[in-house]
């Protein structure tokens, strides 16, 4: 069978998208590959595609719980029965189960902290790996914007494993970071797709507005007028409800929040609504978006500023995957780089923090070699928020396991969060650059990652010139449902056979 | 903060407590805090029906809407947190019960669990139904838990019913069960409700269409649900299908975990001094314990522990006592103890 009729038949797409069917091929002759697809380009594809051509497993490293659970549930969704997702929501038993059966899945997807546990990597070695992927490949670099320090051990892991050959999957990642992923899992031999992370189909444009106010009223104005569906991204939550409320009292009733803070059933929902068009708008946190396959979306809105360029280009990434003219807006007041600097530094303890948890560790020191079991009592005492401790946690974990003391691992940890939060904080800044500068907005993005501009983009971006008219809803959309909703109809609906 | 209708149901449980718990004992109710306190005091002042149905209520959000009930002089404190309604609260109580009354059949000691076990399957089979119904195979489950789908694929397996009979079959029982509902408009249920190209609403989505709030249509909903679940206890012959989705789905007895040790203990025959010794716990957390047994389990007899003699001197206390305080039922029959009155007032709670 040719990979054009494989991906007919088990995907239903007539034909690739630049870039896959070369990685895929690649993969199969048994190279290392690293690739670099923009966002929105069909990543997954590039080992899904590979897996039933391969005998043995697929072993699928994926940095985040939702986005893992969502590429699993997309594989299922497509008839594919043996996939797990080897993660913190399994229960004990249920990891114990998966354990044993390891064998029978084709594709394994497992967060790196599970490869900590000498149980799972020893199942693992008694594997025939075919393949192993490691998506969001740029969590891998010091250098990256999403660094996981769970992510330095891969290198190792696939060593021990029988170096199975490997693709690494990112959709940015500078020049520094690229030399990171391949040094950091010892391909440095490997093949290399790198693809634009240009869409020239997304126009881009910065708003800039006098005040938080004036920002707001701009707001509404856009979502009233901009040809949907669309996203608008929030760095809170609270404003992320607080403007959807705004919105629906205007009188746009196709518009929902979208946060984690938000439960499970109410989230779904809320997605598959959009995904199938019962929804015109979307008011998000970054939590929203990651795997979901909606094509025709035609703006994403950033009411907040970004914290750095790559996230950036991911979440306008998720407009216009279906190749049509999409635009993406930041709006900008001036003091908007405060709240990502805030951002930035809360992710961290802070320095008096660390010193309360080692004077405390000093009158507590049977805490020291198991922490885990503290952290309520540190939480609460030292005043860590979940992140913090997250990172507290998985820094000391990692040290004190290497034999080094406490003292010494807490010196290092208040080097380490301020390096981290030096690093955030010039993102923040070439962000910040890049709304102030006055020349073509994509060219400045693009040579980020030392790429040039492409010459002829019809709708480039505000430095450019653009025309906002092409965006614009032409017609008043009337889409409210005027039916008398009838509860048996529904029913009926729902569970009676039609003809 | 502007949530009249759990304003009310927190004023009616004032009026039911009748200032002998504090206002935190209403925050434990509302939550469905498995104490024994809190179980006892839910049978004690007839409050059951409200437990657990608001789990996601806040220390913070009581306090407040508290105090907001105490701005608006309908409720006056009588000692440190604990209050009783005031003549006019009584008034705005039974004015806003006519316009908003907690539904009837909401009952959220018996069904809090099953109830939303229930909702996880019977979303998801739906969605399942309709998508077969459609012959489309491709669709995200509503329904993340692995239990929940795992329990579908045995169900359609296993539960004798035809694939093809089971959309119709769950059509007319639902349909039966729901229009019997009097005072809930059953769309509460069916707008949330997820299949072939239309997607359910969330329950803030439901609300808005509904023009109700938040808080009442939780009411509702858990009122609708709870429906339901009674229909098919009283007749299981009436909805088969409906029936085999709740069947194993939690049992009515659900004591704490320690309270579960006791009882197999007590089952075992030890008596209550040879249970405190071999669990380590003063007798009085043991007596807890078996009140918390006496509350949960119907068939669970007390006269090992109170006399019938007893109990019936108990019981004539209780209805001429003009509260339910022990300590009051005490004074009229002091030859009774504590434990051996609150045994006898967790079967009666129960009777009521």
């Amino acid at each position: 069978m040719t990979l054009e009729a494989l991906l007919q038949s088990k995907f239903g797409y007539p034909a690739f998208r630049p870039g896959q069917k070369e990685i895929i091929e690649s993969v199969l002759a048994g190279r290392n590959t690293v690739a670099m697809l923009p966002t929105g380009t069909g990543k997954s594809l590039c080992y899904q595609l590979p897996g039933y051509m391969i005998e043995g497993q697929v072993i699928i490293i994926s940095p985040l719980l939702s986005l893992m659970q969502d590429q699993a549930e997309q594989l299922m969704m497509n008839g594919e029965k043996k996939v797990i997702a080897f993660n913190s929501f399994l229960t004990r038993s249920e990891k114990r189960q998966a354990l044993i059966n390891l064998n029978q899945y084709k594709f394994i997807f497992i967060s790196p902290e599970m490869l900590y546990y000498e149980s799972v990597l020893s199942q693992l070695k008694k594997l025939r790996i075919a393949l192993f992927v490691v998506d969001e490949a740029h969590c891998i670099s010091q250098w990256g914007y999403d660094f996981r320090p769970d992510y330095l051990k891969l290198g190792e892991v696939r060593q021990k494993i029988g170096n199975p050959v490997t693709l690494a999957l990112t959709a940015t990642a500078t020049r520094e970071v690229k030399a990171d992923i391949k040094k950091s899992l010892g391909i440095l031999d490997c093949s290399e797709f790198i693809y634009s992370v240009d869409r020239p189909n997304i126009a881009l444009t910065v708003e800039m507005t006098d005040n938080f106010r004036v920002k707001t009223e701009r707001l509404v104005e856009l979502a009233e007028s901009l040809e949907g569906p669309g996203i608008i991204y929030f760095s809170s939550k609270k404003m992320a409800e607080q403007s959807a409320d705004l919105l629906r009292e205007k009188g746009a009733k196709r518009v929902m929040a979208y946060h984690g803070g938000m439960d499970q059933e109410s989230r779904i929902l809320v997605q598959q609504q959009f995904i199938h068009g019962q929804l015109d708008l979307i008011c998000a946190t970054s939590a929203f978006g990651m795997g979901i396959n909606k094509d025709n979306i035609r703006y994403v809105i950033h009411f907040h500023m970004p914290l750095q360029i790559e996230s950036y280009l991911q979440e306008i990434g998720r407009a216009g995957r279906d190749g049509k003219q999409s635009i993406a807006i930041m709006l900008y007041a001036p003091g908007d780089e405060q709240l990502p600097i805030q951002i930035a530094e809360n992710e961290f303890p802070d320095k008096s923090q660390i010193d309360w948890i080692s004077d405390w560790m000093e009158e507590n020191p049977n805490s020291i070699l198991n922490v885990g079991a503290y952290e309520e009592q540190i939480k609460q005492r030292s005043g860590l928020t979940d992140i913090q401790w997250r990172i507290f946690n998985d820094f000391f974990e990692r040290k004190i396991k290497s034999g080094m003391g406490y003292k010494r691992i807490l010196q290092e940890m208040n080097g380490y969060c301020e390096d981290r939060i030096k690093l955030k904080r010039n993102s923040i800044e070439e962000v910040y650059k890049w709304i102030h500068k006055k020349n073509c907005r994509r060219e400045n993005i693009l040579s980020c990652f030392d790429e040039e501009k492409n010459s002829s983009v019809q709708f480039c971006c505000d430095r450019c010139g653009l025309q906002f008219e092409n965006f614009i809803r032409n017609t008043k959309s009337d889409n409210q449902d005027r039916t008398l909703y009838d509860w048996r109809n529904h029913l009926e609906y729902l569970l009676i056979p039609g003809e | 903060m502007h949530r009249s209708y759990l304003k009310t149901v927190i004023m009616y449980c004032v009026n039911e407590l009748q200032g002998q718990r504090t206002i935190y004992s209403i925050l434990h109710l509302l939550n469905g805090k498995k104490s024994s306190q809190t179980i006892q005091d839910a049978h004690l002042f007839q409050l059951t029906p409200l437990f657990r149905s608001f789990g996601n209520l806040s220390r913070g959000v009581l306090e407040h809407l508290a105090e907001e009930i105490i701005n608006s002089s309908w409720m006056t404190a009588i000692d440190e947190k604990h209050y009783i309604l005031t003549a006019e609260g009584k008034r705005e109580l039974e004015r806003s019960l006519l316009e908003c009354p907690i539904p009837s059949s909401l009952n959220g000691w018996l069904y809090h669990s099953t109830g939303e076990l229930f909702w996880e399957r019977i979303t998801l089979l739906i969605q399942v139904i309709s998508h077969l119904n459609y012959n489309n195979v491709k669709y995200l489950p509503i329904q993340r838990k692995r239990d929940v789908h795992e329990w579908l694929k045995d169900f359609l397996r296993t539960s004798g019913f035809a694939r093809n009979e089971v959309g119709v079959m769950l059509y007319r029982e639902l349909g039966q069960c729901l229009e019997k509902l009097s005072e809930i408009n059953p769309a509460v249920l069916t707008l949330r409700l997820t299949g072939y190209n239309r997607i359910g609403l969330t329950a803030v989505q439901a609300s808005e269409q509904l023009g109700i709030s938040q808080d009442y249509y939780h009411h509702q909903f858990l009122g609708a649900i709870h429906h339901i679940l009674a229909s098919v206890r009283e007749n299981s012959a009436e909805y088969p299908l409906i029936n085999k989705i709740v069947s194993g789905a939690g049992n009515a007895v659900q004591l704490t975990l320690s309270a579960q040790k006791t009882y197999t203990l007590l089952k075992q025959g030890l008596d209550l001094d040879d249970i405190a010794k071999i669990r380590r716990l003063k007798k009085s957390t043991i007596e807890d314990h078996v009140v918390e047994v006496a509350l949960n389990d119907g068939g669970f007899n007390i006269t090992r522990y109170v006399s019938e003699e007893k109990q019936k001197l108990i019981l004539h206390a209780a209805s001429s006592a003009d509260s339910l305080q022990l300590k009051q039922i005490r004074q009229i029959v002091p030859e009774s103890d504590y434990f051996e009155i609150r045994l006898v007032m967790a079967k009666l709670g129960e009777r009521q």
